[in-house]
């Protein structure tokens, strides 16, 4: 069996690299690829759509229609996950563990004992020894803030510079993600509960889609942002500029809620209960 | 407005799903009535092109308002219109037929189940719909994810095998995207009208062989091609059933569309069949996939398991079909398309309606079925009959082109290979039949005291329909190929053949 395997991947490899000697030189400029439609968004995209970030003209609006989605499959992961992990019987342990925060002290409560949970000074866990470090816990809430403000500064930037709604919701969400490293899983979900994260994923790619059946009801075709300067004082063109942003906004809610959610039904094997 | 008509059919399915799987956190129970809403608008949406498609020809619709090759374009034209009629129309019988199914099999969670299901065939309608073969991969990913999914939700061994279903079709659709990649060098554009009118130009160089030779690998993979099948027995048999009478009748026949889309559309045929010369080996193949096929569909002992394994036998039909290279075997591939849609659902729906009152549906369990559960199956063998190819169901008919095609092009071994398959799928379900019609109903074989009696009137009605409609397809095979099949295939081989 290994030796196939073996056998068909060699024979793969010789065909990609018999079909590179076909390729044009790198860096051809008059290679195909970078005469046919290239030129076209390189001279017009900024008349088009007032998006000094070519990247960002083609992405969300040339080929917004795949972006939409490639949106929606971060989306579908989510769901997939959600789907299959999810437990929502939660575990009928033989007693319950409490740790006093001051202290590390791990308390064992059994059955019928009285827990302490209206207390400040306890914290739930699931196993008797959680790693606990204060040195991590304070350092990440110093950084996490930031990191947040970075988040919205990428999406808010893909007009002019690298960036866009995946690379900032994939920060945003990470900022999530190491509170609940930091931590535990349920100090972060106090935050950021699944349900909001689950709500916020499907909403997200629904403000992209919407964007584009707005369109439509405005009467363009589906994606066509010109179409919203009928409902505001925009030129079309601006109309674009500002369709393009909306839905980098829709792509960040969506891409950063899914990473929360994800994380969620991953590290805890969908049973939300301490985590990592 | 009308110009709008055919957005529809994707953007409804897909703001709905978005809608349900908000409305999942919400109302559940608002989950199944929406889907259904989306369903019928898509349907209609569907059959309005289709119309529009006769009437007026092609319809272009570009994507926010650019004109290809710069934006995105869908091109609907006879052939993918009446497949997305025929996406809508099982998807929306099997929503109605697997209600109550559904809500068994995902108590705690339908509403994603609903979102899941909207987003598979949103996935399946948009790679049918559109003119670009990026795009197309993107909704590849977006039908086979939420596929995915489906089918790993069932219990036992679901998540292993629709886990290995995940990495041959991951393997299938990266080769398919290398194919795209690898056009894109040569041409510099990702439009399939576009694409077709440069490649004749251009100086041919290797890099178009191996595009067309890795596409073809992909699409092989991900419609299960013998030998490249073995993800589909165990996805399929281990799925959920209201997943599996989904996924089961469309995703290969999908995939067979693609090919053939790429290859007359894309390549086109003086390329594909003059130049390449793989047609005669890929028939062989076929022959090779149709005898395997229903030799492994026949070792099997359960119900669903061995209807996995007769698709891999109709895949070689169709792959055999299309790939003799006439008309004859051209319109018996299209015609086989619409039918093995409908007699897999009929035959999925009416294994599901046994399982939901026998609980199993290994042969030895089955005896007496036809007593117990007399209408649903009427409706399996209708479809049975169908499968084998017996008139008037509409199997026959497009069983007839396939084998004319085959005596046209004078590959007797395929023709051959057809008539094999056809008497060994008159052995197979006649065991089932045997033991379900002539063997007495034996209680001790249900021994959770559950009676065995007729499937619901919801789970009931809409397999009856499938059943009449195989029969009614079959009456009307001969205004199918003229008005639709016959414009489907000149419109690519106006040139060639």
């Amino acid at each position: 069996m290994k030796s196939i395997a073996l056998t068909s991947v060699a024979l793969l490899c010789a065909v990609l690299i018999y079909s590179t000697m076909g390729f044009p030189a790198w860096g051809d400029s008059d290679s195909p690829a970078s005469t046919h439609v290239s030129d076209y968004y390189i001279e017009n995209a900024v008349n088009d759509t007032a998006v000094p970030n070519l990247v960002t003209a083609v992405l969300a609006d040339y080929r917004g229609y795949d972006t939409l989605f490639e949106t929606t499959v971060v989306l579908i992961a989510g769901l997939a996950c959600f789907f299959l992990l999810r437990r929502f019987k939660p575990r009928q342990p033989q007693h319950r563990l409490y740790r006093h925060i001051d202290t590390g002290i791990t308390l064992i409560i059994e059955q019928g004992g009285k827990e302490p949970t209206d207390s400040e000074e306890f914290v739930r866990i699931d196993s008797r020894w959680v790693p606990y470090d204060l040195v991590i816990q304070q350092a990440s809430c110093l950084v996490i803030p930031f990191l947040q403000l970075f988040a919205l500064y990428v999406i808010a930037h893909g007009h002019h510079s690298p960036g866009g709604g995946f690379q900032g919701g994939v920060i945003f969400g990470a900022t999530i993600i190491l509170m609940a490293i930091a931590n535990d899983l349920r100090s972060a979900a106090r935050r950021v509960s699944e349900r909001l994260g689950a709500l916020m994923a499907s909403a997200g790619v629904l403000i992209y889609a919407g964007i584009g059946a707005l369109c439509i009801l405005l009467g363009g075709s589906f994606l066509d942002y010109s179409a919203l300067s009928k409902l505001f004082a925009f030129t079309p063109v601006m109309a674009r500029s500002h369709g393009i942003l909306g839905v980098e906004i829709g792509v960040a809610v969506a891409v950063s809620a899914v990473m929360i959610w994800i994380y969620y039904n991953l590290a805890s094997a969908g049973r939300h209960e301490e985590g990592l | 407005m009308t110009s709008q008509i055919p957005a529809l059919i994707i953007v409804v399915p897909l703001l709905v799903s978005l809608v349900v799987s908000l409305a999942a956190w919400i109302r559940q129970s608002l989950c199944y009535a929406a889907a259904l809403c989306a369903m019928l608008v898509a349907w209609i949406s569907a059959i309005l092109v289709m119309g529009r498609v006769i009437n007026q020809g092609v319809i272009t619709y570009r994507m926010a308002g650019w004109a290809p090759p710069w934006g995105i374009s869908w091109h609907i034209d006879h052939f993918n219109a009446i497949i997305l009629i025929l996406i809508a129309t099982v998807a929306l019988i099997n929503l109605i037929a697997t209600r109550s199914t559904a809500a068994r099999e995902f108590e705690d969670r339908p509403g994603v189940f609903y979102a899941l299901y909207l987003l598979f065939v949103t996935g399946l309608m948009g790679i049918v719909i559109t003119g670009d073969i990026f795009n197309l991969y993107v909704l590849l990913e977006i039908a086979s994810l939420s596929g995915y999914a489906l089918l790993g939700m069932g219990s036992g061994r679901a998540a292993v095998s629709s886990l290995s279903y995940l990495f041959i079709g991951t393997i299938g659709a990266s080769l398919y995207l290398f194919g795209a990649g690898y056009l894109y060098i040569a041409t510099g554009s990702l439009n399939m009208a576009d694409i077709a009118a440069i490649l004749p130009t251009i100086e041919q160089t290797g890099v178009i062989q191996v595009s067309f030779i890795l596409c073809l690998i992909g699409l092989f993979m991900k419609m299960a091609f013998f030998p490249l099948h073995t993800w589909l027995p165990n996805a399929y048999t281990h799925a959920p059933n209201s997943s599996a009478s989904l996924i089961a009748p469309l995703t290969t026949k999908v995939m067979i569309y693609v090919m053939i889309r790429i290859v007359l559309f894309v390549y086109q045929p003086e390329f594909a069949f003059a130049e390449m010369d793989i047609d005669r080996v890929i028939v062989w193949l076929a022959v090779i996939a149709i005898l395997a096929g229903s030799m492994l569909a026949w070792k099997q002992e359960r119900l669903k398991r061995m209807l996995a394994y007769i698709i891999v036998a109709e895949v070689g039909y169709m792959v055999g079909g299309f790939w003799l290279g006439n008309t004859a075997g051209m319109t018996g591939a299209v015609l086989h398309i619409l039918n093995d849609a409908m007699m897999t659902l009929c035959l999925f729906l009416a294994a599901g309606a046994v399982i939901s009152r026998v609980q199993t549906d290994a042969f030895g369990a089955l005896q007496g079925v036809f007593t117990k559960m007399p209408f649903s199956m009427i409706a399996f063998v209708a479809g049975a009959l169908s499968i084998i190819g017996v008139p008037p169901t509409c199997g026959f008919f497009s069983k007839w082109y396939l084998i004319s095609g085959g005596m046209e092009a004078g590959h007797y071994a395929f023709v051959a290979a057809l008539i094999i398959s056809s008497l060994v799928n008159v052995l197979l379900f006649f065991r089932v039949i045997e033991i379900g019609y002539f063997e007495p109903f034996d209680s001790h074989h249900h021994k959770n005291g559950q009676t065995v009696r007729e499937a619901p009137l919801d789970m009931l009605v809409p397999l009856l329909v499938t059943a009449g409609l195989l029969i009614v397809m079959g009456f009307y095979a001969n205004t199918l190929v003229t008005w639709i099949v016959k414009p489907a295939i000149s419109a690519a081989t106006m040139g060639g053949l």
